[in-house]
């Protein structure tokens, strides 16, 4: 890999699952040598880095998040070994890797926290934040208010309630214990030594506790991060950390550290942004959206946000108001299956019910917006769903490669898939595959690849400033990206009918609009508003430069 | 002249014409022009129009070339649409410049770009606007009255109020009265905070409509597009900005004998209304009914300064929020009776109007149906509800608990609106029509 201190602000990223990618030895789980044997096909869509969740030993109560080791693989998916072999081939294919790192909570498996249980008074007695009451800490939300009452659940080993944010099996690191705060570095420092590229960080605001606060983003989590980051900067040069805190951009600009100098992480998710584009599209209304962007604060100049339409998570409605909240779940989780904790379980291609042009759209957005976005896999080839699978199994079914057996992913018989293929008619794997979509240059993925491509041709689509164009029309969002001489227009149509937008683009009189996809020049724009027809949920990109005459 | 928008007198027959110029600067020469309009019929105008002149044809500005002159400088053009010379406005007001009769006022604290070419609206109808970069603009009001313009007036007042939902004024262009015939300054221009990227609320309420009418099966309230969070928004915005007016301007109260004379103006337009339009006499009987009730009030009803022609078209919705503009009042008033007292209802019943004017404006331009119609009655009912919620919970009062006030003063405006469009549009003349009908029948 080049070097280069940066490279995450122009970076796109594809969230990929171990678990459901490809399984290279028929067992009916994907594997990491399956995966590798997929990088060819990622370095054609032009992925420059791959976001891993967790592939640690584990019980596999949470996904994986639920962590019993911090320094190994689980067995199902391959070895240290394959990890190393797999990170080689992506670099030599110029990709990075980051991987999901559990710093708040390990599962109750982990040996940390058997020692911790049965030995108080032992090397891991402090490990985890015990208590004789469950009292404590009262102003601490629930977050999974779905399956959890309450944030203390009583051990009968030790006799005392330990404290847990997210699942009842996920107890919480006390990260005030010195040794627990090393014991994290080393876990960090050995996949550094390893190779990888960054981590995202999971969970970040709830590290420590503290009377009288609702116990999220407290001063010394920072203080933690900040010394994580020296680590980092020291000894393993161009890792990203990538923070993950669900909060208002407001709050989370706080987990990128100093304002110049950025002394925290490096990335952060921008989670509002996601819900507002469905609200804006449904609402075929810009201010959704708009609001969004004038909200978003500035960040310090090594720092990306990072963008996404879907994940493996549900579709998070935390960051919306309770009124919008209730809409967003009206209009998209029709059965109530489709819901799960305080969000929508649905991919990407059925929320926007296969409608190719809004898929376009949403991607369009995505990849224009500021920030680094994050593809997540199988939405490339707008793969479906499955909604009667457990938790939030039904975005994890296995990616389909081929029309063949299992989609192509695994020469296991099909009952021993961890999860079914998607098989009905409309995103069942003999409709929706990587092998037919690569035959035909019209179909999704290719549509995908070639505007990642221009994407790539304009650096001001990922580092370039943002300015919202006027325009009587309501549900027409345009804006403008600006870096230096890289000037970029994009004019999205949010409505399902055409519609006709008059920019006011009097700033580049005298300058010419060149679609991007296409190279055709559009006619010079003046001091009279810009004039544009857009059929219903279409977008245009045009790159703005001074016309021959003017030079 | 009379092929511009803005000049007011369309069909009058006019007797005497007689100029008055005013120069702005010397190096391009710039004049604003009094337009002294003296009609068969009695009664004057008088427009205000800029020109520029320059010793040389410039092609680029052979679009608004109005004519050529046997003394130097001999090209004259419409100094609105002259990019060479608009910048000069702003100048002036940066130097609070003084000449003759003209006066820039500059409000404390105004900051105004320089060296900025203006351009203008094309949308308007009564004045004329130009928008310089993306922070400010001017408006030209294109007739001229003694007396301060109120748009000017209320921006003004409402300064030390900092309400988010008005624009901030930054200066006005003020000319001297005759102060021999005790006339108060009248009021040339106004410079205000311009608001980018923004959209009126009538587009917005319309692509909810249409976002609406494509769904046969699905209610207001079930569609993506439900305007109703944005109508309650609205309604909190307006109730602000009329409590910022009540504290700032005077106020009062009309007692019986006053709303008398407001009930007495009612009917004396409802049966100028049924010379025009034959198709009201119907409802006749029962809006003047409708009115009756207003004056049968046993309360004084309080008053104040108000919008006086709120409607969708006169808010902006950026996105910090909703946005109310031109506090000018009904342009064809005169401007004594449009700085007077009236009920906040009064700006209330005109946006509920609006409200039915958006529902129904799809329904008379397209073909129409029974179930389309139904959807119009629900979108109007929900998004008036929700505008009198959202005023409610800022102003402590629901409007829609005064029903005999409101009622009265939707009708008033509907038979306004019957006129305005038995005249102008006979086929949006169901609008009014349908709401007429039901105010009528409402016991």
């Amino acid at each position: 890999m080049k070097p280069d201190p940066h490279w995450y602000k122009r970076a796109v990223f594809y969230e990929v699952l171990v678990r459901g990618f490809a399984d290279s030895n028929g067992d009916g789980t994907g594997d990491i040598r399956g995966m590798t044997g997929r990088l060819d096909y990622l370095q054609w869509l032009g992925v420059d880095c791959l976001w891993l969740p967790p592939f640690f030993a584990s019980p596999l109560r949470d996904g994986g998040y639920d962590v019993a080791d911090y320094c190994s693989v689980l067995p199902e998916y391959g070895s240290i070994g394959d990890f190393r072999d797999f990170l080689g081939a992506a670099h030599e294919r110029g990709i990075r890797v980051i991987i999901d790192f559990v710093l708040n909570h390990t599962s109750d498996q982990h040996p940390w926290f058997q020692a911790s249980r049965s030995d108080p008074s032992g090397p891991y007695g402090d490990f985890y934040v015990w208590s004789d009451k469950d009292t404590g800490y009262p102003d601490a939300r629930i977050i999974f208010v779905d399956t959890e009452t309450s944030n203390w659940t009583h051990d009968p080993v030790r006799n005392q309630f330990y404290w847990h944010r997210f699942f009842g099996h996920q107890p919480d690191l006390n990260f005030e214990s010195p040794a627990v705060q090393a014991a994290i570095f080393d876990s960090l420092r050995f996949w550094l030594d390893l190779g990888i590229d960054g981590f995202r960080l999971d969970a970040v605001p709830y590290l420590f506790e503290e009377e009288g606060t609702n116990c999220e983003n407290l001063p010394r989590t920072h203080e933690f991060l900040k010394r994580l980051r020296r680590m980092v900067d020291a000894d393993y040069p161009d890792r990203l950390l990538l923070c993950e805190a669900n909060q208002w951009p407001a709050d989370v600009v706080q987990y990128f550290g100093d304002p110049e100098t950025g002394d925290e992480c490096q990335m952060a998710f921008h989670f509002p942004v996601m819900p507002r584009l469905f609200m804006g599209v449904r609402r075929e209304s810009r201010f959704p959206i708009s609001e969004i962007l004038a909200q978003t604060p500035a960040i310090p100049p090594n720092c990306q946000w990072g963008i996404f339409l879907r994940n493996h998570d549900e579709l998070t409605l935390e960051m919306v108001t309770d009124e919008d909240r209730d809409y967003m779940w009206a209009e998209y989780a029709k059965d109530p299956r489709m819901k799960a904790n305080i969000g929508i379980r649905r991919r990407l291609a059925p929320l926007l019910e296969n409608d190719r042009n809004q898929l376009e759209l949403f991607t369009a957005l995505l990849l224009s917006l500021p920030g680094s976005p994050v593809l997540y896999y199988g939405d490339e080839i707008g793969m479906g769903d499955n909604i009667w699978l457990g938790d939030r199994d039904g975005v994890r079914t296995p990616m389909q490669w081929t029309p063949d057996r299992n989609g192509g992913f695994s020469t296991a018989d099909p009952q021993r898939l961890h999860l079914p293929v998607i098989a009905d008619a409309v995103y069942g794997y003999q409709a929706i595959n990587v092998e037919a979509q690569m035959r035909s240059t019209t179909s999704l993925l290719y549509w995908t690849r070639r505007m990642i491509e221009v994407r790539k041709q304009h650096p001001t689509l990922a580092l370039g400033t943002l300015t919202e164009v006027g325009s009587r029309n309501p549900t027409v969002l345009s804006y403008i990206r600006e870096y230096g001489d890289d000037v970029v227009l994009c004019v999205n149509n949010l409505s399902r009918f055409p519609q006709p937008a008059e920019l006011d683009l009097r700033r580049f009189d005298g300058w010419t609009p060149t679609e991007l996809t296409g190279r055709v020049a559009f006619p010079e724009i003046g001091v009279l508003p810009y004039m544009f027809t857009l059929a219903g949920h279409g977008f245009y990109w045009f790159l703005l430069s001074r016309s021959e005459t003017h030079q | 002249m009379p092929e511009q928008r803005w000049y007011a007198a369309k069909g009058r027959e006019v007797s005497t014409v007689d100029t008055t110029a005013l120069e702005l600067s010397k190096e391009p020469l710039v004049e604003l022009h009094l337009v002294y309009v003296g009609y068969v019929d009695g009664g004057t105008d008088v427009f205000i129009v800029p020109l520029s002149r320059h010793h040389d044809r410039d092609e680029q500005l052979d679009r608004v070339l109005i004519g050529e002159l046997d003394e130097d400088p001999r090209w004259v053009y419409d100094a609105m649409r002259d990019r060479r010379t608009t910048p000069l406005w702003l100048d002036l007001f940066a130097a609070r410049h003084e000449h003759k009769e003209l006066r820039f006022h500059l409000e404390p604290g105004a900051e105004i770009p320089l060296n900025l070419p203006g351009d203008i609206v094309s949308t308007e109808q009564s004045n004329s606007s130009l928008v310089y970069g993306d922070s400010t603009i001017l408006k030209l009001f294109r007739r001229l009255e003694p007396g301060l313009n109120p748009d000017v007036e209320v921006h003004d007042a409402l300064h030390s109020r900092n309400n988010r939902h008005v624009a901030p004024l930054l200066g006005f262009l003020s000319i001297e009265g005759d102060q021999a015939k005790g006339q108060e300054d009248g009021t040339i221009a106004m410079l205000q905070t311009f608001l980018p990227a923004a959209s009126d609320g009538w587009s917005l309420a319309v692509a909810s409509v249409r976002d609406l009418y494509a769904e046969g099966d699905l209610h207001p309230d079930e569609v993506g597009g439900d305007f109703a969070s944005e109508s309650f928004r609205l309604g909190e915005a307006t109730a602000s900005v009329h409590a910022d007016l009540a504290a700032v301007l005077s106020t009062g109260s009309f007692d019986a004998s006053q709303l008398g004379g407001v009930v007495a103006g009612m009917n004396s337009r409802l049966d100028a209304a049924l010379e025009v339009v034959p198709e009201l006499a119907p409802y006749a009987d029962g809006l003047r009914a409708r009115f009756a009730e207003l004056g049968e009030l046993d309360e004084p009803i309080p008053v104040q300064r108000v919008h006086g022609d709120y409607h969708l078209g006169q808010v902006l919705r950026t996105h910090l929020g909703w946005t109310i503009l031109d506090f000018e009042g009904e342009p064809a008033r005169p401007l004594a009776a449009r700085r007077g007292l009236d009920s906040p209802i009064r700006d209330i019943a005109g946006m509920l109007r609006s409200f039915e004017y958006a529902a129904r404006h799809l329904l008379v331009e397209g073909h129409s149906d029974p179930q389309l119609e139904y959807r119009a009655n629900e979108w109007a009912g929900r998004n008036r509800q929700a505008f009198c919620d959202g005023y409610a919970n800022v102003a402590g009062r629901d409007p829609s608990e005064q029903p005999a006030l409101v009622r009265a003063f939707e009708a008033d405006k509907a038979v306004y609106e019957a006129v305005y469009e038995a005249r102008n549009r006979p086929h949006w003349l169901p609008i009014p029509l349908n709401s007429l009908a039901k105010l009528a029948q409402l016991a």
